[in-house]
């Protein structure tokens, strides 16, 4: 008698596990689905372009560190007033590179500069693919490509 | 952002809290038969470590994805339920003479740590993506290692043994191969994914773009053929394709690489008598039920013992004169042992929370910043997501049984660890992306 009740009893207990354990299952899919909504939310509103640069570092404050800067698929980069992205820095030429978006990547063009324009620490002599990430160095000047 | 994060990683970690400690009573009463809670220690400490790992995490302002904590402590729990209730001399008395529940519970915790550790620690990657080829290169020298100075353990040469210390080094291969091919592939994403070569019919792309990768690629092949570990081969070259698809997005890479692998498993199948013996197992076990076939069978009766709803923790597994009838049902067939006492449904929901794990891998490599970061994740998670289709489909007679661990259930050491690293990362680079401005 003792040991039906008991058999029952554990019976009972083991559906209950299988059930936790859905429910556990119940309780991460919910909880997904809330931060899928609050993901997509958030991604409509900082993934509009193609990129940015990031200033990571600018000795004379033009342009601010810490900036994020818009670019477009065609993005000159010197110290003439008229280039994109304006940087002001003794050793930046007026027409330093261009930044050009291409079918699936962002390239990278030296433009005849005095001092170089530099890639991860490298400088670079033709044009070049640059991945998300990378840091683009020209003067003293320090900029990160990012998404 | 910090505390809600908290919140929800507490949230979900709740009712595995609960969970695991009922599933070690529930077992031990199916075994014993009688009213009684049996020895708490272990589920105890798995308590104070899992919650330790939160509270260290949130602790020290970690921010990475809140799911992938309390999914891997609901994988390990129900590892560590199932192992406790095996004879626990199945994987032969270690050098403490602990038993199977308590060492596994050791390198859980020390799992733990290495995760805490790789999330907290690993601030700047930059010693990981500039050094690929260094990455590569010790990924390589660990292979030949393994050759020259390894012990082989089941036909296959897999373990390298400091003193009394075993390890695999497969497992920490499979995440220096990952870091290799992430540094690469960021690196030179954008040449290999526009097609400039033509042979024939084939567009290609720069060779002087893919030959080092190919070539690396195809040493750890060849060296991890002749170590005959051919789970693990086929694991490398799953994360490898995944990883170059991810990158590029071409699927003619895919294709060629199935044509690549299916010519090579013929050519393994004439060539290698274990492989033989593997396939032939696999098509027909009946042909040789007392040897070849025998782990299959036993395996497949388990799945049916088990049914819909299970046997019961502690019920199912009939011992053969105080043995298992799959001699490997704490790593290779511990999914089998989970059919069995959990049945469809505790096995399905093992499978769901392995399929949560990599849906939140990917997320983390969708939300990271840069490439190298990107590419890291999808690799990592690739590594468990495939580890765990092949295993699985290994258990379930899907495809031939290729030994590998299923990460987080398994008994061993080595798998854990590696396992633990990998979610480290994830926690590390969803962490940098929630932290960017």
């Amino acid at each position: 008698m003792t040991n039906d009740i008991l058999r029952i009893l554990l019976l009972a207990l083991q559906f209950g596990f299988l059930a936790l354990l859905v429910g556990l299952l119940w309780n991460f899919s919910r909880t997904l689905r809330s931060d899928l909504g609050a993901a997509s939310a958030a991604e409509a509103t900082t993934r509009e372009g193609i990129g940015r640069l990031i200033v990571v570092e600018s000795p004379a404050g033009e342009p601010p560190e810490g900036r994020t800067l818009a670019i477009g698929p065609i993005t000159s980069l010197g110290r003439n007033v008229n280039a994109t992205v304006y940087v002001e820095d003794d050793f930046v030429s007026a027409q330093q590179a261009l930044l050009t978006f291409r079918g699936h990547a962002w390239y990278l063009e030296d433009q005849g500069s005095t001092n170089g324009t530099w890639v991860n620490g490298h400088r670079i002599e033709r044009p070049v693919a640059l991945s998300f990430g990378d840091e683009i160095s020209l003067g003293k000047v320090r900029l990160r490509l990012e998404r | 952002m910090g505390g809600s994060l908290r919140w929800t990683e507490f949230r979900l970690l709740l009712p595995v809290l609960l969970l695991v400690p009922l599933g070690f009573v529930l077992a031990h009463i199916g075994q014993v038969g009688l009213a009684e809670t049996g020895p708490l220690a272990i589920p105890l400490a798995y308590l104070g470590l899992v919650l330790a790992a939160h509270l260290l995490l949130r602790g020290l302002g970690q921010r990475g994805d809140p799911f992938l904590l309390p999914i891997v402590a609901a994988m390990g729990g129900i590892g560590l339920i199932i192992l406790g209730r095996l004879p626990q001399d199945l994987a032969g008395l270690d050098a403490l003479g602990l038993g199977m529940a308590p060492t596994q519970l050791l390198w859980f915790g020390l799992g733990l740590v290495v995760m805490v550790g790789v999330a907290v620690g690993l601030r700047d990657d930059g010693f990981l993506r500039h050094y690929k080829y260094s990455w590569g290169l010790f990924g390589a020298v660990l292979l030949v290692a393994t050759l020259i100075i390894g012990s082989e353990v089941n036909g296959a040469r897999l373990w390298i043994f400091v003193g009394p210390i075993g390890f695999q080094p497969s497992e920490l291969i499979k995440i220096v191969l990952a870091i290799f091919l992430a540094g690469y592939l960021a690196e030179t994403r954008a040449v290999l994914s526009q097609a400039t070569v033509k042979i024939g019919p084939l567009k290609v792309p720069p060779l002087p773009y893919l030959l080092p990768m190919l070539v690396i690629f195809g040493f750890v092949m060849a060296v991890v053929v002749v170590s005959r570990d051919l789970g693990t081969a086929l694991l490398f070259f799953g994360v490898f394709l995944t990883m170059l698809f991810v990158a590029t997005g071409r699927r003619s890479y895919v294709l060629f690489g199935f044509l690549l692998f299916f010519g090579g498993s013929v050519l393994a199948y004439f060539l290698f008598a274990h492989v033989r013996v593997r396939v032939d197992a696999w098509l027909n076990p009946w042909a040789d039920p007392a040897d070849g076939g025998y782990q299959i069978i036993q395996a497949l009766y388990a799945f049916a013992r088990g049914g819909v709803f299970g046997e019961g923790l502690g019920q199912g597994i009939p011992l053969i004169n105080g043995h298992t009838p799959v001699p490997a049902m704490h790593n290779d067939f511990i999914f089998a042992a989970v059919g069995e006492d959990l049945g469809f449904i505790g096995a399905s929901a093992v499978l769901a929370l392995a399929a949560l794990l990599v849906f939140r891998g990917l997320r983390v490599a969708i939300g990271a910043g840069d490439d190298f970061r990107a590419l890291l994740a999808v690799g990592l998670t690739a590594s468990l997501g495939l580890q765990i289709l092949i295993i699985t489909a290994g258990n379930l007679k899907l495809i031939p049984l290729t030994g590998v661990t299923f990460p987080f259930l398994s008994y061993g050491g080595s798998s854990l660890l590696a396992s633990f690293a990998i979610v480290g990362v994830l926690l590390a680079i969803s962490h940098r992306s929630s932290s960017t401005p």
